[in-house]
């Protein structure tokens, strides 16, 4: 058993230490000692992601528990928490602060039962435990439930382990530990290959699971992990193509397929069990009741794992938006009416597993050709088409077809290219039109925290309404280098109207220019509509506030992207 | 074996006192009545609770424990008409609580007690002063206090216990002498309370006509007041807020 002073003196090492080495040499020492049972939940707390997403697991946890239950145990007021959060930068190292200051603490018994020289100092198990308990707590007084957890465990640590609960319990460890340092560490500390620890990760997906296996059985356990049923693998991903004919002269031929704009699945089917997995591996069953009878009745294999992108279609079989799609993604209530008013169709486009053999390893062409004869086309589910070729003017020509279908454009594939899990590869490359800009101004802002602490991390932009008068749009915290963002501190320090808390209003002068992916509806924003992936292109010192666009232009553009 | 009969206020009032502290307990039931001891999950508020068989209109029990989920029996509880007696018969094959009542039998599962913590170890306290108070007094004491603050102290000093909370701004301290209590001793007492548990603690310690409160200087209060006309009591205990080195 491992005393979490333990995890949390490895972690305070690590922080002081900015080489990405020695930092993999002090995770691998710390592997070394732990226990067998540790080591998978040390992985999970230093990383920040305490359970793998497929687990369907969550904890739940946002900044105002966490104040809250600081603040019960500091007897702090919330607001006073806040401002030395804003003040230091980071809300674990406010925690250690606070806690070191405060003069009366909430006890527990265990300080007056006579055991108490014994101290039930916390273990790395105990914490790891109570987020779990934490993540499980549900029903009547759940907020509260959680905040006495946390209360309970922070009673029993040191300010120091405060400083890492803290971070744990928001999954923002700050120390610089990412999965590339845990796999690296593994591969020291048990003297494993790491092409091998990677490659056992893109299947299991779970580097504290692999961890344990390389402790406890070495290189061949390692090596054995392959994939399985019912635990999703990482999504081989796409690039951005700079051009189709560079594409076309480094892969020779190239499997042309249209680009849905939709969202990405992953089907398991063994027997007569379904199982969906969303791009970051949620398990997403539940809300898709029409596409796991889909797989049911069209797939022919006893156990399979397919790679599509689901769209949603409205009744004519014309494609939704990308907002439709996310609606049933995430519906967790009343699906039986979200499965009547937004149907659904899976594009299957790549199968890598087929009754017992893994395909990864199975050229795309060899894999395209069993994905035909294992799926019979419906309604809901369909092998889409795809097409060979290494003529530039044919790739142009479906291009075309395929924007004037409503699709986002085309992937170019290597047809002779295995399927890597989790990679973003040159054999997967995606071609689409880049959209139009927005010019925008700077009404609002929040401070920002860790690297950007004392910065103003994410500005609120506004769109004038029909009135004239402006209207909160979109957040942009994205394309900002740190020379531009220390410029734009201060220059907008100066128009500060109001702060509230880590929150800023800003008098409306600066003027960005935005480049995003798609507009959207939205209830939240005062516009009624929002950007997704809004990015700054460029500050336009040219532009005044009068000359940003306004809302009428907005929705021509959200009528006008969904009638391509 | 367990076959009882209950006035269902009692019955509530046990079970009101009981969920002030957890949603889920273990029952210890005996020859002699029914008792139990819980922790809140913090390990800050504890309860020890304690029925004795004459305080049941009719009691057959040998030694058993049973898993109780308050909230469900609070829900069933609801619906029972006030003045009514309760019969409870545990069906041990089928991990049952059988109630019957108003003409209704209502069979409650029971929770596995392995699954439920296990009895706290209630600390051994020497606390220098008592004070007897009517649970009104109590009550207003600490809704006064949370006025102004999250946090309350509570102690004797001039033959007299008082009450004071400094919030942010304002400040509040009720003083009551020994007259106006229900009875005293004086001793070296001082220590701080969260007020939230002191304000779940009241809904059910406001009702007794007579609390008694021991305090110490920075150690635990223990609040404990009979019910069933002193067929059963409760006892409350809550550590303070102090010092850390």
């Amino acid at each position: 058993m491992t005393l979490f002073s333990v995890f949390v003196d490895t972690c305070n090492k690590i922080e002081e230490t900015s080489s990405s080495l020695e930092i993999t040499d002090i995770v691998a020492d710390f592997f070394e000692i732990i226990d067998d049972d540790e080591i998978d939940v040390s992985c999970y707390m230093m990383i920040g992601d305490l359970f793998p997403a497929w687990r369907e697991k969550e904890l739940g946890l946002g900044p105002s528990i966490l104040y809250e239950a600081i603040s019960k145990t500091s007897g702090c007021s919330v607001n006073s928490i806040k401002d030395a959060i804003r003040e230091i930068g980071d809300i674990g190292n406010a925690a250690f602060e606070i806690l070191n200051k405060q003069k009366k603490m909430q006890s527990t018994f265990s300080f007056f039962t006579e055991d108490e020289t014994k101290a039930d100092k916390l273990t790395i198990r105990d914490v790891y435990s109570k987020m779990t308990d934490i993540a499980n707590v549900s029903g009547k007084d759940a907020r509260l439930k959680k905040i006495r957890i946390l209360e309970s465990l922070f009673s029993k640590a040191t300010p120091g382990e405060v400083k890492y609960i803290v971070r744990i319990a928001l999954q923002e460890m700050r120390i610089g530990v990412g999965e590339a340092i845990i796999r690296d560490a593994i591969s020291k500390s048990f003297d494993i290959d790491p092409a091998d620890v990677d490659n056992a990760y893109m299947v299991v997906n779970d580097l504290g699971e692999i961890a344990r296996v390389a402790k406890t059985g070495g290189e061949e356990a390692v090596k054995k992990e392959d994939i399985e049923i019912g635990r999703p693998i990482k999504m081989m991903l796409a690039q951005v193509t700079p051009s189709v004919e560079n594409a076309i002269a480094e892969m020779k031929s190239t499997a042309i397929e249209w680009k849905f704009d939709g969202a990405r699945i992953q089907i398991h089917k063994n027997g007569n069990d379904v199982s969906l997995y969303s791009r970051k591996l949620e398990n997403i069953t539940n809300s898709m009741p029409d596409v796991v009878e889909a797989v049911q009745n069209s797939v022919s294999a006893e156990s399979v794992i397919l790679d599509g992108e689901a769209v949603a279609i409205d009744s004519e079989g014309k494609a939704g938006t990308f907002q439709d799609i996310m609606k049933r993604f995430r519906r967790k209530y009343n699906i039986e009416e979200a499965v009547e008013a937004i149907p659904i169709k899976v594009n299957v486009f790549d199968i890598v597993y087929l009754n017992g053999e893994s395909l990864i390893n199975t050229p795309y062409r060899e894999r395209r050709k069993l994905l035909a004869d294992v799926v019979s086309n419906c309604l809901n589910l369909n092998v889409d088409e795809f097409l060979i070729t290494d003529s530039a003017d044919e790739v142009y020509k479906i291009y075309e077809e395929a924007l004037k279908s409503g699709h986002e454009g085309i992937m170019l594939k290597n047809p002779d290219s295995y399927y890597s899990p989790g990679k973003r590869g040159k054999n997967w490359l995606k071609k689409k039109p880049l959209m139009d800009t927005l010019d925008l101004v700077v009404t609002g802002g929040e401070w920002g925290v860790g690297r950007r602490a004392n910065k103003i991390g994410s500005f609120n932009l506004s769109c004038l309404d029909r009135e004239n008068k402006l209207c909160e749009i979109s957040k942009v915290g994205t394309g900002l280098s740190d020379e531009l963002l220390d410029e734009l501190t201060e220059k907008i320090s100066e128009k500060i109207i109001k702060t509230e808390g880590t929150e800023i209003e800003i008098k409306p002068e600066i003027v960005f220019e935005v480049a995003f992916e798609e507009i959207q509806k939205s209830p939240n924003t005062k516009a009624g509509y929002s950007l997704r992936f809004p990015r700054l292109v460029q500050v336009r010192d040219d532009k005044l506030p009068e000359d940003i666009d306004d809302i009428d232009k907005i929705e021509m553009m959200y009528e006008s992207q969904r009638n391509i | 074996m367990f076959k009882a009969s209950i006035n269902i206020d009692l019955l509530k009032d046990s079970i009101a006192a009981l969920s002030v502290i957890v949603d889920e307990v273990r029952l210890k039931i005996s020859s002699d009545g029914i008792s139990v001891k819980a922790v809140d999950p913090a390990n800050v508020a504890m309860v020890v609770f304690d029925l004795k068989s004459s305080a049941f209109e009719n009691y057959e029990a040998s030694d058993v424990e049973i898993g109780l989920d308050l909230i469900k029996i609070t829900d069933i509880l609801g619906i029972v008409e006030r003045g009514s007696i309760v019969d409870l018969e545990l069906d041990s094959e089928s991990q049952k609580l059988n109630l019957f009542f108003d003409g209704l039998l209502y069979k409650l599962s029971l929770l596995d007690p392995s699954t439920i913590r296990a009895d706290p170890r209630v600390p051994q306290l020497d606390l220098p002063a008592k004070v007897v108070l009517n649970g009104q007094d109590l009550r207003r004491a600490v809704k006064a206090a949370e006025k102004v603050s999250d946090h309350v102290t509570l102690g004797v000093e001039n033959n007299a216990f008082y009450m004071q909370a400094k919030g942010d701004t304002d400040f509040v301290r009720l003083d009551m002498t020994a007259n106006e209590l229900i009875d005293l001793d004086a001793g070296d007492a001082c220590s701080l309370f969260s007020i939230e548990y002191l304000l779940d603690i009241i809904k059910s310690a406001g009702k007794a006509n007579e609390v008694t409160l021991s305090i110490g200087r920075d150690f635990p209060i223990l609040i404990y007041f009979e019910i069933a006309n002193a067929g059963g009591s409760v006892t409350f205990l809550l550590a303070p807020r102090i010092e850390s080195d």
